[in-house]
């Protein structure tokens, strides 16, 4: 489609206006349709910061939220295009910066993410999270090494989350961000300030059957799902999908019911608006 | 003692009108109306002894204090037996310690002997008339030192009371009694008969004073590898002024161990402050280094933890964990050329800063696979300097059915000393099939057949659950004060305790050697891993969450 190639030029030369010390960065495109279509670019910035919200009660914990950040972060470490200046530098490592330790490997495995290329930093302060991702970020992609950080905080001042966009900009490595929340009101007040990121996401999970099905007890579960939902997004417009859960390689991809309908994306879309407006 | 007072210590004013330690209070008060009394401090006092101890690292790593639990008599120990020369030979080691002890108002008995029993004995019990240097007397402080020359130790403890040989008081008061009360009276004595009648005890402690015995000296804390030390004429407080201390200090350490082919992995910088305490800073890198860059950068960072009080007279900067560096981070300190007395280039400009140190090989013993390049090493060490490296950890693999002990942390240093093994979970080969795409999709999850969670709770947290058949998931359950009704539930897969590990408690205290595992999924579309501990019956078994699905 001419248009829309001439729309992403467009915003490319937007971008460089705006910013015009900062290399071209590329996309992981999630090779979802849907999902890309409303990505500018079409997928997931590299160089970026990038904000990952629970949802519900998983806020506090971030379970599904990890899930989605272990397949991007899973991708993004064993890339194939960067791996020849690997070989010199070691491999793409993803350092994940967190509190509370309760990470399970094998479970991040199941989600894309080889629990190997994982290096965890425990700090009890939000402000330690935030330094040790810029800290990170400071190795350039071009180099392996870092393949990306995820950090899990709780406080994000707008400055710190300036810096953070700033480095990934500068190193070409993506930032993820989980926002865990202790308490509801935190939580509030937290998703109502600025971000600095590109993008911000929430995910939750979805009762794994369909709606019609009875709600007999003690069934077993099905495929599980996410409602992936990106909530704001620099230069594109918020969208919704349900999607099964990212495999081992770390992909999503949407139920199979839903697939290869395009009316389906878009009454999801629709369906999102709903989701949004009751908060 | 018995509610009877004593005095523990006095002054030297006190003790010339005929006061001594071990008197009751009440004796002493009658002979001096005016004493002033302080209640004893030991703790304080032995806190003391060992910040001076400390202090005294600046001549020897091996220092210690030498507290004596019953009072009195505290000293410390230094074994210069190395390190005189540095200071220009014992006489002038011993003119500069005495001189800066009496600068901070410490009066002292100085003793410098073959052995450590006979300095002892000669700091403590030798004449003022024996001294080997003037006797200092100003401003209230008593210096008095003594050199014992090499093989003079029998002839200076002849004269000395038994007492200066260490031993309990009773063996004392019975070598007394036999008229036994100098040293050289001892030796004389057939060594049968002394060992018969009062224990090895006496004839130990005088071999040990004549070196007849080895007595090693257990230093105060772990001696280091390598040391250098930087000492100022005038002490130095500007924080500037330190950081190019450090900087020096760093530059010089590095051309030791360059010059030995060695790479430090923990390093101690202390500084001595002029009133006799000490201030540290450590550090600690990933992998051994010895680039005097990165080092002094570490170190630097961390100066502002420094208080340098009224200044700071030496720093002494010290390697621990000295490993053998692999070659390839020699070639770039190939501008530091070993020579007598190296000196240090500029840290800056076209020096070692501007090392193209990107361009190193990976080491073979932690590049490649999927241990870290020499690119990641640096992160590392900053990070550790400033949450320390047991913030650093990697998720390990191991065989287990016990899920908690699938995933291990490990810390990185570890991590990085073996060679890193790729997790059978995704291993090398499965790691390509992961980056191949789709086509791969799912072959990972083989050896894994039942999901597991993306978070585990360590330990499980107990819920409270309600269940209508014994063998069933719970129908709703309650966690963190919030309730769950389950809408879809997998299981039960039995998890039985490795009764091959010695330690096989699964949760302390709980007598549950089976778990039954559930995946259960509430209304809300939140997945949980659940297990009941024990067996369904009596007692009724007790529910846990473990884990939460993605």
């Amino acid at each position: 489609m001419p248009s829309v190639a001439h729309l992403d030029d467009l915003r490319d030369r937007i971008r460089r206006i705006e910013r015009p010390n900062a290399p071209r960065q590329g996309v992981l495109p999630f090779g979802v349709a849907a999902l890309d279509a409303a990505l500018p670019g079409g997928g997931l910035a590299l160089g970026a910061l990038h904000e990952i919200l629970g949802a519900g009660g998983d806020e506090e914990d971030c379970a599904a939220s990890a899930g989605f950040a272990a397949a991007i972060a899973g991708r993004l470490a064993a890339d194939d295009s960067l791996q020849k200046q690997r070989q010199a530098a070691g491999d793409g490592l993803v350092l994940w910066c967190l509190k509370h330790d309760d990470l399970y490997g094998p479970g991040l495995a199941a989600h894309g993410l080889d629990p190997a290329r994982i290096v965890i930093v425990r700090a009890a302060r939000d402000d330690d999270i935030l330094w040790a991702l810029e800290e990170g970020l400071r190795t350039p992609r071009s180099l392996g090494g870092i393949a990306a950080v995820i950090g899990e905080v709780g406080r994000l001042p707008m400055v710190a989350g300036r810096r953070l966009q700033l480095a990934a900009e500068r190193s070409g490595v993506v930032a993820l961000l989980l926002r865990r929340w202790r308490t509801g009101s935190q939580a509030a007040a937290e998703r109502a300030r600025p971000s600095a990121a590109v993008t911000r996401w929430r995910i939750a999970s979805l009762s794994s059957v369909p709606e019609a099905g009875e709600p007999e007890p003690t069934g077993p579960i099905g495929q599980p799902r996410w409602r992936v939902e990106l909530l704001r997004c620099r230069g594109g417009e918020a969208a919704a999908w349900t999607m099964e859960v990212a495999d081992a390689a770390g992909l999503v991809r949407l139920p199979a019911e839903l697939a290869d309908r395009p009316a389906a994306a878009r009454r999801l879309a629709a369906e999102a608006a709903i989701w949004q407006a009751a908060g | 003692m018995g509610g009877r007072q004593l005095l523990a210590a006095v002054n030297p004013a006190a003790a010339a009108k005929g006061l001594a330690p071990g008197m009751p209070l009440a004796d002493a008060l009658s002979f001096l109306p005016g004493l002033t009394t302080r209640p004893v401090e030991r703790t304080e006092d032995a806190a003391a002894l060992r910040r001076l101890a400390e202090w005294c690292g600046r001549y020897s790593p091996w220092t210690a204090p030498d507290h004596q639990p019953n009072g009195g008599n505290d000293g410390v120990k230094i074994e210069v037996a190395g390190s005189a020369h540095l200071w220009g030979g014992e006489a002038a080691l011993v003119a500069d310690l005495s001189q800066r002890l009496a600068r901070q108002g410490i009066g002292h008995r100085l003793a410098i002997a073959d052995t450590l029993g006979a300095a002892w004995a000669v700091a403590r019990y030798a004449s003022d008339e024996t001294a080997s240097g003037p006797i200092c007397c100003k401003s209230a402080v008593k210096t008095v030192n003594f050199i014992i020359a090499p093989d003079g130790a029998r002839e200076a403890l002849a004269p000395l009371p038994v007492a200066a040989l260490r031993l309990d008081p009773a063996i004392v008061q019975g070598l007394h009694r036999v008229g036994l009360r100098r040293i050289g009276d001892i030796m004389a004595m057939p060594r049968d008969a002394l060992a018969r009648r009062f224990g090895e005890d006496v004839t130990r402690r005088v071999d040990q004073a004549l070196g007849d015995l080895p007595e090693p000296l257990s230093p105060l804390g772990e001696v280091p590898t390598r040391r250098v030390r930087l000492s100022f004429a005038e002490p130095i407080a500007d924080p500037t002024d330190l950081a190019r201390a450090a900087e020096r200090l760093a530059q010089d350490l590095v051309t030791r161990l360059a010059r030995e082919g060695l790479g430090t992995r923990r390093l101690d910088l202390g500084f001595h402050r002029v009133d006799g305490r000490v201030e540290r800073i450590r550090i600690g890198t990933a992998r051994p280094s010895r680039d005097p860059h990165h080092l002094a950068k570490l170190l630097t960072g961390k100066l502002d933890s420094v208080d340098p009080g009224l200044g700071i007279e030496d720093m002494i900067l010290a390697a621990f964990a000295v490993e053998t560096l692999p070659p390839e981070q020699l070639q770039s300190l190939a501008l530091l050329k070993p020579g007598p007395h190296p000196n240090p280039p500029p840290l800056t400009g076209e020096g070692v800063g501007n090392r193209p140190r990107l361009k190193r090989t990976p080491s073979p013993a932690c590049g490649g696979g999927l241990g870290w390049g020499s690119t990641l090493a640096p992160l590392f060490d900053r990070i550790g300097a400033r949450l320390g490296l047991d913030a650093i950890t990697r998720l390990e693999f191991r065989e287990s059915h016990i899920p908690e002990r699938v995933s291990v942390a490990m810390p990185i240093e570890v991590g990085c000393r073996h060679s890193p093994q790729p997790s059978p979970v995704a291993t090398g080969e499965g790691a390509r099939r992961v980056s191949g795409g789709r086509e791969g999709a799912g072959t990972l999850l083989a050896p894994q057949k039942p999901p597991r969670p993306v978070r585990l709770f360590a330990p499980p947290e107990p819920i409270e659950a309600f269940w209508v058949l014994p063998d069933d998931p719970p129908f709703h359950f309650t966690w963190r004060r919030r309730t769950h009704r389950v809408a879809q539930a997998d299981g039960p897969e039995r998890i039985a305790e490795e009764w091959w590990q010695p330690d096989g408690q699964l949760i302390a205290g709980a007598p549950n050697a089976i778990r039954d595992y559930y995946r259960v999924e509430d209304e809300t579309g939140r997945r949980f891993w659940l297990f009941r501990a024990g067996l369904p019956g009596d007692p009724p078994p007790r529910w846990f969450v473990h884990g939460l699905f993605a």
